[in-house]
């Protein structure tokens, strides 16, 4: 299998016939892989923080509790999302990484919304509007690709030049509505000063490899 | 020109319009409600962009969009529902909090009434027969697997729309309609294979018999089948 994608991705060390969806693996890819998958390793064995808040022209400081239920369902949705980050580094199919996305999204939706305060649900709801909404570019970008160049592969479309650069464009546009602005709705609501915090770095570190990724893809497909 | 690159371009220009005016909408918007159902309705613009590739993976691909943007639909309604809850407890708790810059901060929204009586609502008693026969008619008329799903839905519908209103199928009534209906799939089970599928090979210069005797066997096997889900009760 010849490819040019070397120059960007590394060394390409093979990839997986898994039906449609290939995972491959770059140097790139794996280091990704690597990363995600330590993180939601100290996500998983972390313990999260407890907040003590000052009363402002008051004694007295109050220790904002959080039951342990509420904590799991976080972890739990952390941990979904470190996973499906990793396996967005892997994977090999326009389509797949979107659906991928939108996992990631609904993921960091529940890490959100675990926290009980009115401020911060609401910062939820939004951020899963603007999810819902960038659903359109993306998914409809690689619509459009597939429509111009018959695949979704991305060692098929690394192969030969298809001038993309509308649906690319397109294409990065749901990328950020759907992962990279989770980090802004979580800064919004004032996510670091929430209890139990660990939980809610999962959101920028999943985030932030999603972007990188997502550059990497839109630099080899072309 | 066949039809599907015929209509390529409008059905994206369509898709996009859709979206645009969905966009512009939900500017406008006061409600989070609305926005919500908005928000939808772009959804329903992305399945309508990736219809318009018309190839079998564009059909293979609709059904996870579709799954996704429900997925996303349920979880936001669920955040927002809760919010709701959260801020109508803060209400009644009446200690409202001072907030940092607050004359900069966007007004309270308007008040929407959400305490609606949904028992007293007419079209909840009418609409479910209504769209439950519809359903099964148009299931039987497809036949196969795909009216058998069209048809179960219709039954799914019914019966879970009745459990809804307060008058479901009680529990002596599950146990002897739970046998009967999983007998009768079991029965239609042995037509599909046995007899539709294997004469299939069997008698190929039949085809038309057999084809016919295991699409509408396959219909009211999987009908059943998936209709009994609707009597849980859940």
């Amino acid at each position: 299998m010849s490819l040019n994608i070397d120059s960007i991705a590394g060394v390409f060390y093979g990839y997986i016939p898994f039906g449609d969806i290939v995972f491959y693996f770059t140097e790139f890819s794996l280091i990704g892989f690597i990363i995600a998958l330590f993180f939601t390793l100290v996500v998983y064995l972390t313990k999260p923080e407890k907040q003590l808040e000052f009363q402002i022209g008051d004694f007295g400081d109050k220790l904002n509790y959080v039951s342990l239920e509420e904590l799991k369902i976080r972890r739990l949705m952390a941990i979904v999302c470190g996973i499906c980050t990793a396996f967005a580094m892997l994977t090999g199919d326009l389509f797949d990484y979107a659906l991928f996305l939108a996992v990631i999204g609904i993921a960091n939706m529940g890490i959100v919304s675990a926290v009980k305060k009115e401020g911060v649900l609401s910062a939820a709801f939004y951020y899963g509007i603007i999810a819902m909404i960038s659903t359109l570019p993306l998914f409809g970008a690689s619509a459009l690709i597939l429509a111009k160049t018959g695949t979704l592969s991305i060692l098929e479309l690394a192969k030969n030049s298809h001038d993309l650069l509308f649906q690319k464009i397109i294409y990065a546009v749901g990328m950020v509505g759907e992962t990279g602005i989770a980090p802004f709705y979580a800064a919004k609501a004032e996510m670091f000063r929430a209890p139990g915090a660990p939980y809610i770095l999962m959101i920028h570190l999943s985030s932030l490899l999603i972007i990188v990724r997502t550059v990497e893809i839109m630099l080899n497909v072309h | 020109m066949d039809i599907v690159s015929y209509m390529f371009g409008k059905s994206i220009f369509v898709g996009m319009i859709v979206g645009i005016l969905s966009l512009y909408a939900i500017s406008r918007q006061k409600s989070d409600l609305h926005t919500l159902l908005l928000t939808d309705l772009v959804e329903c613009a992305m399945l309508v962009i990736i219809a318009a590739v018309g190839t079998d993976l564009a059909e293979a691909l609709i059904l996870p969009g579709l799954v996704v943007g429900l997925a996303e639909v349920l979880a936001v309604s669920e955040i927002l529902i809760y919010r709701n809850e959260v801020r109508k407890n803060n209400l009644m708790s009446d200690n409202k909090k001072l907030r940092l810059f607050e004359e900069f901060l966007a007004k309270e929204e308007p008040y929407v009434n959400t305490d609606v009586n949904f028992n007293k609502m007419e079209v909840i008693y009418s609409a479910p027969k209504f769209i439950g026969f519809i359903l099964v008619l148009y299931g039987a008329f497809l036949t196969g697997f795909t009216g058998g799903a069209v048809m179960a839905s219709g039954l799914l519908f019914y019966l879970l729309s009745q459990g809804a209103i307060g008058n479901g199928v009680s529990f002596n009534d599950i146990k002897h309609s739970w046998e009967a209906i999983s007998g009768f799939s079991g029965i239609m089970w042995a037509f599909w294979i046995l007899l539709g599928f294997a004469g299939f090979f069997l008698f190929p210069e039949h085809y038309l018999f057999f084809l016919v005797i295991t699409g509408c066997a396959l219909a009211l096997k999987v009908g059943s089948k998936l209709g009994l889900i609707g009597s849980l009760r859940i």
